[in-house]
């Protein structure tokens, strides 16, 4: 079943400051089939952040579809649930606040969201921390609060938007077994954001990649590695850096435009 | 006598006069009244010499002792409580008016955009208007009375509760509404579990700054309306020479302020601000 | 820019809609949505006196305002007031600068000091200004001095409670580091204590001014011959709204024309050069 449908997709804007129009997406087409992981990558500045913006309904787009469930796409909503880059947790709430926050949104009585909650916080490795806040939690634990949040809400398709990208290298690699253990167990669907090859092929089944600016999707590589997979084993395989060589090459060979490096990703 | 237990046999070797004076001592010291008035100790001490010594002519300075004795006899024939009582009555309406009106106002501009677009100058410059200087026309309005007092005082909290609120809801992270958003929250939700929220901090130290104004707005009006209150009593006090009366009035002013920012305002800015574990806003100069 | 609570036409993960330019096009922009609640305002204002028919007695038209500042300027009265009104803030603010910042720049450096004074500070800082009035007028007499007094007391205990707060947030290391090249007392208040404690200053002249100005305004109507306050408190002895109204939007104007061009650039322009964060808000 297809999880999400993205087909078309264009986005364009006005630059606020030098009044040009700005092409961030030229024309990406792809599809999620429910229960796989699918990472985003390209150069900086070609727009994968705003893909998933769009997806998630926070960015109007200027053409294409986004479907979810087969449902078209129209503003945000908990079918897409969103690990941020800055995990955008309530500091007011305790671990457990955030965690049931969207359990507490779909009306889940206090005793049932709890249990949920709870579970799921188990599940990310935070179990006995319910009653912290988030300021007294560390980087890592503050993402896996974030992804908890997500999870407990059980979205059509979970959207991450680099959530690893401000943590430290090893705390980093830590998170992303985790992560994956946590794929492995429970199946969601996911739309992972990144600039790290590495990162994407360990993660993933398949792995969009997209052109420089104005982006298009340059391929989409297949990631047949065995699951379960783990950081040590998976990365030695000499299949892991065949995929990781091919996807590097991809990026670096076409758009030789040297073009200004906008913010938006 | 009861006998004395293991502990207390060790504590009885303690108990000499000198050592109960000094564990008495320090346990009193550590009590908050102690650790808030002491420090005034050497200041009281300082100015009670310097009236002594007539460092500075009687008709204009008075010791700690002409106040007090001034304090205790207003006391006594109630005038001070009921000027008191006036004043406080006048800053607890202004400031239930104040929050009534500002702080609806304040989300209803910090919501909408163009609310926010056509209002906030005005806001600005209304602001701006002293607003004491709003006394003159209030007293055309409403006579010198208690409705012109209460008047400025509401005008004065609004404005800065006002412009607090828009700022603390702008300060909002974006993504926070967002992720609210994407967890399922609609918008009404987002405003109550998010916004809301967000803003507290800010709004607590917007209603601190509007009740300092109010405060020194009250005192203003209470001089140039002049019926009662301890505004009032000073000036009074001042019109005859009485200057004892004025120092009372100046530290009664000062000791209701200071209570109410260190004991009520401060506690609730900081507790709002650090539970949730922002960045800590240094309370002074209000 | 207000919350943004549905989807956003920008790209970017603030998204701003309108976003104002910086160029000449955008500060064009931005002035005009500036005045245009004004002119929206006074436009309100003149259509309900004369929808209502409201006698000058309680408030005056538009137009009546406009011809008492006229006036005023004509007779030179405003001339006049105004400057002793900015001459009596300046007066203040110079005096307390030059007094409350070497005080309160002592004070952050000496933790004895610091500790004994505090408490005072704190409850003056509560008192500042216009609690004063009365005993002022009685030390001074009705005359400028009590305004110009008024003035420096209300920003004293804040702008010595700032520079207090200022030197002693100015991380150790920073003064250890001057300490450890050979600074003597002098260089150190210049050069380390000075501009590490300058944005909590800047804020503290910021709030000091405001009430500053409050002060000087209430100082006026009570103790005073010349001066905006003043010219209020006559306007309403004689019931001459407009002058009152004229009065005040002169005062508004000011404070905010202080406020907004010199005293906001000047604490965001040190605040965000040094990359410092102000103490106190």
């Amino acid at each position: 079943m297809t999880a999400l449908e993205i087909s078309g997709l264009a986005k364009e804007y006005v630059d606020s400051y030098s009044g040009d129009r700005v092409t961030a997406i030229g024309e990406v087409t792809f599809t999620v089939e429910e229960g796989e992981f699918v990472s985003i990558l390209g150069p900086s500045g070609c727009g994968k952040t705003t893909v998933l913006n769009i997806i998630a309904g926070f960015v109007e787009q200027t053409a294409g579809t986004v479907k979810v469930g087969g449902r078209v796409v129209d503003g945000p909503g908990p079918d897409r649930g969103v690990v941020f880059q800055n995990h955008a947790l309530f500091p007011w709430k305790t671990v457990l606040g955030n965690a049931a926050f969207g359990l507490r949104m779909k009306g889940i009585p206090a005793a049932r969201r709890r249990e949920i909650a709870l579970e799921h916080l188990e599940l990310v490795g935070l179990a006995g921390f319910e009653n912290r806040y988030p300021h007294e939690l560390s980087g890592g634990m503050r993402q896996r609060l974030g992804v908890a949040r997500v999870l407990a809400n059980e979205p059509a398709v979970m959207l991450m938007d680099e959530p690893f990208a401000s943590i430290d290298a090893q705390t980093r690699r830590k998170l992303q077994e985790d992560l994956t253990r946590v794929f492995e167990l429970r199946r969601p669907t996911v739309f992972f954001v990144t600039h790290d090859i590495d990162e994407a092929v360990f993660l993933s089944d398949r792995v969009v990649v997209l052109s420089r600016r104005p982006s298009r999707v340059r391929e989409i590589v297949t990631v047949d590695l065995p699951r379960p997979r783990d950081w040590q084993g998976t990365t030695a395989l000499p299949e892991f850096r065949e995929i990781a060589n091919h996807i590097t090459a991809l990026l670096s060979e076409g758009g030789d435009r040297e073009g200004p490096e906008l913010t938006a990703a | 006598m009861v006998a004395p237990t293991d502990g207390a046999l060790d504590r009885a070797a303690t108990r000499t006069p000198r050592r109960r004076l000094a564990v008495w001592l320090r346990r009193v010291t550590r009590t908050g009244a102690v650790r808030t008035l002491g420090p005034f100790v050497p200041i009281v001490v300082l100015w009670w010499l310097a009236a002594e010594l007539e460092v500075f002519p009687a008709a204009f300075f008075v010791g700690p002792d002409a106040v007090l004795t001034e304090f205790l006899d207003l006391m006594r024939k109630g005038v001070l409580p009921g000027y008191l009582s006036d004043s406080l009555t006048r800053l607890a309406y202004g400031i239930g008016f104040g929050l009534l009106i500002g702080l609806p106002m304040g989300f209803l501009v910090a919501m909408s955009a163009w609310a926010r677009r056509l209002t906030w100058p005005l806001l600005l410059f209304f602001q701006a208007i002293a607003d004491i200087a709003w006394l003159p026309i209030v007293i055309v309005w409403f006579g010198f009375s208690l409705t012109a007092v209460t008047f400025v005082i509401v005008y004065t909290i609004v404005f800065p509760l006002v412009l607090a609120v828009v700022s603390g809801v702008e300060q909002v992270p974006q993504e926070l509404v967002r992720a609210a958003r994407s967890l399922g929250a609609g918008r009404f939700r987002v405003f109550v579990e998010v916004i809301v929220p967000g803003a507290l901090p800010a709004v607590a130290g917007g209603i601190r700054t509007g009740l300092g104004y109010g405060w020194r707005a009250l005192i203003a009006a209470e001089i140039i309306v002049g019926t009662s209150g301890v505004g009032f009593m000073m000036f009074d006090a001042r019109r005859v020479g009485d200057v004892s009366e004025v120092f009372l009035g100046m530290i009664v002013l000062g000791v209701l302020w200071y209570a109410m920012d260190a004991l009520v305002l401060a506690p609730f800015e900081r507790a709002t601000v650090e539970r949730w574990g922002m960045v800590r806003q240094v309370e002074a100069g209000r | 820019m207000s919350v943004t609570l549905g989807r956003t036409a920008g790209p970017g993960p603030r998204g701003r809609t309108a976003p104002a330019g910086r160029g000449p096009r955008g500060r064009l922009a931005s002035a005009f949505w500036f005045l245009l609640p004004f002119a929206l305002l006074l436009v309100v204002w003149a259509v309900v006196v004369a929808a209502t028919g409201t006698p000058m007695r309680i408030f005056p038209q538009v137009t009546d305002v406009g011809s008492a500042i006229a006036d005023m300027w004509a007779s030179g009265d405003l001339l006049r007031h105004l400057g002793a009104s900015l001459r009596r803030v300046g007066v203040g603010a110079l005096l307390a600068v030059a007094t409350a910042l070497p005080f309160g720049i002592a004070l952050g450096a000496s933790p004895k000091l610091a500790a004994f004074f505090t408490p005072l500070l704190r409850f003056s800082v509560s008192l500042a200004g216009i609690a004063w009035i009365p005993i002022a007028t009685l030390w001074l007499g009705y005359s400028d001095q009590a305004v110009i007094f008024i003035v420096w007391n209300a920003m004293f205990f804040a702008l010595t409670y700032n520079a207090l707060l200022g030197v002693q947030q100015i991380p150790i290391e920073l003064i250890r580091a001057a300490r450890s090249m050979g600074t003597g007392r002098l260089r150190m208040f210049w050069e380390v204590l000075l501009p590490g404690a300058l944005p909590s200053v800047v804020t503290g002249l910021r709030i000091g001014l405001g009430y500053g100005w409050r002060g000087l305004v209430a100082a006026e109507i009570i103790a005073s011959s010349a001066g905006l306050g003043y010219a209020l408190f006559l306007a309403q002895k004689s019931f001459d709204t407009d002058v009152v109204i004229a009065s005040m939007a002169i005062i508004g104007v000011l404070w905010l024309l202080m406020d907004r061009l010199v005293l906001s650039p000047l604490e965001r322009r040190t605040v965000e050069r040094w990359g410092m964060k102000s103490v106190v808000s």
